[in-house]
């Protein structure tokens, strides 16, 4: 398998002299679903929002398919975003807009600048975000605002926002931490299937390690900016999990 | 009495902390001294010493009074076209006020003014300019630029609209949620994208909210615009006066207050039905 993603010796800080991640080297794999662990600040956001630039890198190299997108200008990187669907803890819906325009937000990559204004989609865009509605359980609150919708729902819509990308890559940023436990594993397991039935990897943080350990086909550990473990969920043990946090061993 | 011993520890905050209370007080004394004085100082200079008091006794009062309770009805009549000018003149300001109120607030909100420091201070310029300047003066620049007529006073309520309306606005955006900005950024949306749907969904609420509320000062000030020659019943009012005729003068005002009631009820309906 060749790899989607590929970041070399990636480094951010926020404040000069203050290095949030010190040079980080994964790779991303077409068929990966890949968890980053690590505690609070040990910069999971950080390193999830750099590749796509939310967050600007002080270093480093990001590949996406072969691209440096560090070397890109605004425009050219903006047309990349198109190809990488993010999905948020806080779901960053627009709570005054219908479930089906939420969707639709996910075409404006595509969308020229008049026919957003009028949110004039294309019918193809319109049809295809009914059917991931259905997909994710929906299709019966379509026309409802936003703002209506319990967590797990506007989670789903979340999702669907990601999917109408056709994405080749999916960003996911604590998917469950604003949801109970119950709603939060149904996240987890859609954010599977769909993985599956569209065929994109993912790269998702997850602070609840047992999530992690459960759902991914592959664990990165981060502590403090930098990288301490990278491997299948089964080697991970206490030992591994006791360096990742920094606890002492029981 | 390890406890004890802790307690002890925090005594240096507890004293500069108390220390600074006591001087805080003083302070708030002495502030209060001030004003009082400051306030008997300007009574006594403007009202106490520049009042023809030898004019006012109780029959003058009396009489300016009787004088207004005849209610001249015959003029009602020649009031209906003014009244309804001088709403439709609220009206028109407040749409040139809106429209130009939302380029001013693009300009005036820090995180979206689109050159930074330089358009951010001008659009925080525009906004206090509009607002500083008295809508009279406004008009009696208007009246001079375009002639008499409500034109004129459209024209000043419009530019005097522009600063409360794109003011609050701005201040909205500066608060807005920055989650959906952020998403939109990530689905690959143009600047003006983020704009429409990470921000203005979001401000909408308080466009409208400020809108209504223009709208509804707006009347009161349209009825004061014929005062300087920009039409509407401030018109009317002003003739009444210059012929003495205290009725004329009671029914113009009379005509005046029932339409700003008429614009509180609208406008208290207008934004429960938005909002
Ligand atoms: N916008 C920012 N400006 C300045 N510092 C920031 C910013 N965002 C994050 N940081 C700092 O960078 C470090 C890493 O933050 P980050 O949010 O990436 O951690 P995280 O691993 O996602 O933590 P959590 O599990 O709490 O979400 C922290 O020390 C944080 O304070
Ligand atoms: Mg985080």
């Amino acid at each position: 398998m060749p790899a989607i993603l590929e970041v070399q010796d990636l480094r951010v800080s926020y404040t000069a002299g203050r290095e949030v991640l010190k040079g980080i080297n994964f790779t991303v794999d077409a068929d990966d679903f890949l968890a980053i662990i690590g505690p609070s600040g040990s910069g999971k956001s950080t390193l999830i929002r750099c590749v796509n630039r939310l967050v600007e890198p002080s270093g480093g190299q990001i590949l996406f398919e072969g691209r440096d997108l560090l070397k890109l200008g605004e425009s050219k990187m903006r047309a990349e975003r198109r190809n990488i669907g993010m999905i948020f803890q806080e779901f960053n819906l627009i709570e005054r807009l219908s479930v089906i325009d939420n969707v639709l937000t996910g075409r404006l990559g595509y969308t020229g600048t008049w026919r957003s204004l009028f949110r004039a989609f294309s019918k193809d865009d319109i049809r295809n975000a009914v059917r991931l509605l259905d997909r994710v359980g929906l299709i019966e609150h379509l026309d409802k605002r936003a703002d209506q919708l319990s967590g797990g729902q506007r989670q789903r819509v979340g999702i669907a926002r990601a999917l109408i990308q056709n994405p080749k890559m999916l960003l996911v940023d604590e998917p469950t931490s604003s949801l109970d436990p119950k709603i939060a594993r149904e996240v987890m397991t859609l954010i599977r299937e769909i993985a599956r039935e569209f065929n994109v990897p993912v790269l998702c943080n997850i602070h609840d390690v047992d999530l992690a350990l459960e759902f991914c086909s592959r664990v990165i550990g981060l502590q403090e900016g930098t990288k301490r473990f990278d491997g299948p969920p089964s080697e991970i043990d206490k030992h591994v999990l006791a360096d990742i946090y920094s606890m002492e061993v029981l | 009495m390890a406890a004890l011993a802790d307690l002890s520890r925090y005594d240096r905050h507890v004293e500069r902390i108390a220390v600074w209370r006591n001087r805080s007080r003083r302070m708030r004394y002495a502030t209060y001294f001030i004003i009082t004085v400051l306030i008997a100082w300007s009574i006594e200079a403007i009202v106490v010493g520049d009042t023809d008091w030898s004019r006012i006794s109780w029959a003058s009062m009396l009489k300016s009074a009787s004088q207004f309770m005849s209610v001249d009805l015959s003029i009602v009549g020649s009031l209906m076209e003014p009244a309804l000018e001088t709403a439709l003149m609220a009206t028109l300001g407040t749409l040139v006020g809106l429209v130009l109120a939302v380029p001013v607030a693009w300009l005036g909100a820090m995180n979206i003014s689109p050159l930074g420091r330089a358009t951010y201070t001008l659009g925080r310029g525009l906004m206090t300019l509009s607002r500083s300047v008295h809508e009279v003066v406004w008009a009696l620049i208007f009246v001079a630029a375009v002639g008499l007529g409500a034109l004129a006073g459209v024209l000043a309520m419009g530019i005097r609209s522009i600063g409360f309306i794109s003011k609050t606005v701005a201040e909205a955006i500066e608060d807005v949620n920055p989650g959906p900005v952020e998403a939109m950024r990530a689905v690959g949306a143009s600047r003006f994208q983020i704009l429409l749907f990470g921000i203005v969904p979001q401000v909408v609420p308080v466009f409208i909210g400020n809108v209504i509320f223009e709208w509804d000062v707006n009347i009161r000030r349209s009825t004061i615009m014929g005062l300087v020659g920009a039409g509407g019943l401030g018109l009317a009012l002003h003739r009444q006066m210059a012929a003495y005729n205290y009725g004329g003068i009671a029914t113009v005002l009379l005509v005046i207050l029932l339409l700003i009631v008429a614009g509180e009820i609208i406008s208290y309906y207008a934004r429960r039905a938005v909002i």
